[in-house]
């Protein structure tokens, strides 16, 4: 088994029989954003889990996405519970929409990721450019051999909808 | 219940008459028109039944559909008449709690007993008359067996689940469940932690320190470990699609600051404005420290029993009308794929407990909302039915929910101002209010003599409080309800 991975304090430990995260966390580490598709009905899920929640079907095969998005909702951590994250406060949580699969199987579905919002570099990014609307795409942390975390970004593209953000 | 018309008719194409229809006087079955929809004197569809179109459907079936289709509402009538056949069967007797500190100095051992012989003596019941117990924890507290033990009490049925804010309501149904089947005649239910001094529920020291893996790869790595921060994004996600602001919700943290200090158990009696909580710092956006509840050390205890039995016990006994456990929306493991986000469990769990109970939102006097945040107890109300979805910013900002408001909320101050419990206190002050005797600053309140003057250290007895009603909350998706009649 890889050794555990320490990131912010925390200790990131992906056995060898982690069925459901070694094989994605190995994707991200080669910058490639994969989802469980289902071999029955095409539907992909994340986090990658062992059956379709439509059609309870086992097979499944890794699809890639592009990791492009918009901002659903988000929140900005102004007081960290964990000690490694006091360092990079405030930092914002972003749920994101990935732009495969929007409103499937039914209108309020969609293939959603939570991931912190930084800049590229990976610092935090300001919580002034944090809203809900703004258009992101997926940047790959990486922290050991085995292991990157997606992460987002805030991209060029145009803002979808209504932007909104907390008023201050 | 669900109304259904049903026309049975033979139609030229059919060959025989099938098995279902034969007893039926029109003869063979060739069309079904159905209609199912709910009329204003009825209870809530049943849940089984709630996959059926929204739309009234008519038209033609096969005989084999229409056979299916009428098993299936018979399935459902007799799953509703179960489901009532409960109804006000069950009563909480006895209630009971320790100080709520935030230095217990003992263990939790020693604080569930004490919080269980509190409760027994409420009722009015010895050692030999509790023959079950059942607790909730994450592992933070003492199992149920050794807290029966040290009491002397011998148990037919005992058990210990995990989990936190929610369980209140369902291990009261759990209860009825036990007590139904003849596992057992009597249940203690307590919840015991110190939850300042110890595992401290905000998730910092110990909690923090856990190595993350599995399912909380999907958002610890992240800085998303708290119940702040894992519920953050859902008020989020409601302010965005309603509207809702910071100032409208800051009144629920005002409404149970005012029933504090009416409260000598609460740990914080004094009464703040909306500008306090907005001007509070920042915990994780759009969360103020105000919004957020009190990391406390306390144990807290219920007994339900047979209405039968409850008749010769020390109290008025409190009827268990419905009960909803830990409903749940889909994907609770990652709750964000299903959405709508700013929709919480109370969505699906209205009708199972509204349909047992046979009563609106409307007939509810006082509720008690699980109040982590703020916010939990505002997204609650509404999911509930007691306003309109959208509009719970307004409805909790409207002083409805003070104190001779039409319909108070955590009258005791709730886990924002009495302290925390994991939900037991709530259904706790709502047991004391149906009984007429909450313990404020009356000088005969012991003997439901009340003022009814909500000014500070004053009264907070809701008048003529008859049926009360407690929203727990686990997390967005999940919930549990409970509603209760003197
Ligand atoms: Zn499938």
């Amino acid at each position: 088994m890889p050794a555990p991975v320490t990131y912010r304090g925390m200790s990131l430990v992906i056995p060898d029989n982690d069925s459901e995260w070694i094989e994605f966390y190995a994707h991200a580490r080669a910058h490639r954003l994969m989802m469980r598709k289902c071999s029955a009905c095409g539907l992909m899920r994340y986090p990658p889990t062992h059956a379709c929640p439509w059609c309870q079907e086992l097979g499944w095969t890794w699809q890639e996405v592009s990791g492009r998005g918009t901002i659903h909702s988000y929140e900005v951590v102004m007081h960290a519970i964990q000690p490694g994250f006091k360092e990079i406060t405030p930092y914002a949580v972003v749920l994101v929409d990935l732009d495969e699969q929007r409103g499937q199987p039914t209108p309020d579905e969609a293939l959603r990721v939570i991931a912190n919002l930084v800049k590229p570099d990976f610092t935090a990014e300001a919580d002034a450019n944090v809203a809900i609307g703004k258009r992101v795409r997926v940047v790959f942390q990486d922290l050991a051999d085995h292991l990157a975390l997606p992460q987002f970004t805030l991209s060029d593209e145009p803002p979808e909808g209504r932007v909104w953000r907390l008023p201050e | 219940m669900a109304r259904l018309d049903l026309t049975l008719e033979r139609g030229p194409d059919m060959a025989s008459i099938p098995p279902i229809a034969r007893t039926h006087p029109g003869g063979a079955v060739a069309r079904l028109d159905l209609t199912l929809e709910r009329g204003p004197d009825m209870a809530p569809i049943p849940p089984s039944l709630a996959r059926a179109p929204a739309e009234p459907w008519r038209g033609s079936v096969r005989r084999d559909t229409v056979v299916a289709s009428l098993a299936a509402v018979q399935a459902a009538r007799q799953e509703e008449s179960m489901a009532q056949g409960l109804r006000d069967k069950y009563c909480i007797v006895g209630v009971g709690e320790t100080e709520y500190s935030r230095n217990s100095g003992r263990t939790t051992r020693a604080t569930a007993v004490e919080a269980v012989r509190k409760a027994m003596r409420d009722a009015g019941l010895g050692a030999g008359d509790v023959d079950g117990m059942m607790s909730y924890q994450n592992n933070d507290s003492t199992p149920a067996n050794w807290v029966a033990g040290d009491l002397g009490i011998r148990l037919n049925f005992y058990m210990d689940v995990i989990g936190g804010g929610s369980s209140t309501e369902a291990l009261i149904g759990l209860a009825m469940g036990a007590i139904e089947v003849g596992m057992c005649r009597t249940v203690a239910i307590f919840r015991a932690m110190n939850g300042y001094t110890e595992v401290r529920i905000g998730g910092t020291g110990a909690r923090s320190a856990a190595p993350v893996r599995g399912q909380d790869l999907a958002q610890v790595p992240y800085g998303m470990r708290s119940a702040g921060q894992a519920f953050a994004p859902t008020f989020m996600r409601h302010m965005y699609d309603y509207g809702t602001t910071s100032a409208q919700v800051a009144h629920v943290k005002v409404a149970h600051s005012r029933h504090a200090s009416q409260n000598p158990k609460a740990l914080l009696k004094e009464r703040v404005t909306v500008d306090d909580v907005l001007k509070s710092r920042w915990i994780v956006k759009p969360l103020h420290l105000l919004d957020c509840c009190l990391e406390t050390d306390n144990a807290t205890c219920l007994i339900v029993t047979s209405a039968e039995r409850a008749r010769d016990l020390r109290q008025r006994p409190i009827h268990i009308m419905g009960v909803a456990g830990r409903v749940s929306k889909p994907r609770t493991d990652f709750h964000w794929a299903a959405g709508p986000v700013s929709r919480v469990a109370g969505y699906y769990a209205k009708d199972i407990v509204f349909g047992q109970a046979g009563i609106t939102p409307d007939d509810v006097h006082v509720t008690g909302s699980y109040d982590a945040f703020t916010f939990t107890t505002m997204l609650q109300l509404e999911e509930y039915g007691f306003c309109t979805k959208g509009e719970g910013g307004a409805y909790v900002s409207s002083g409805i929910i003070e104190l001779g408001g039409k319909r108070p909320n955590n009258t005791a101050g709730g886990h924002l101002c009495e302290g925390y419990t994991h939900g037991m206190s709530m259904v706790i002050e709502n047991v004391r209010q149906l009984r007429g005797t909450v313990d404020d600053y009356c000088p005969k309140a012991a003997d439901g003599v009340h003022t009814h003057d909500y000014s500070p250290g004053k009264c907070r007895q809701v008048k003529d409080a008859a049926i009360s009603m407690n929203l727990g909350w686990a997390m967005p998706p999940t919930g549990s309800a409970l509603i209760l009649r003197k």
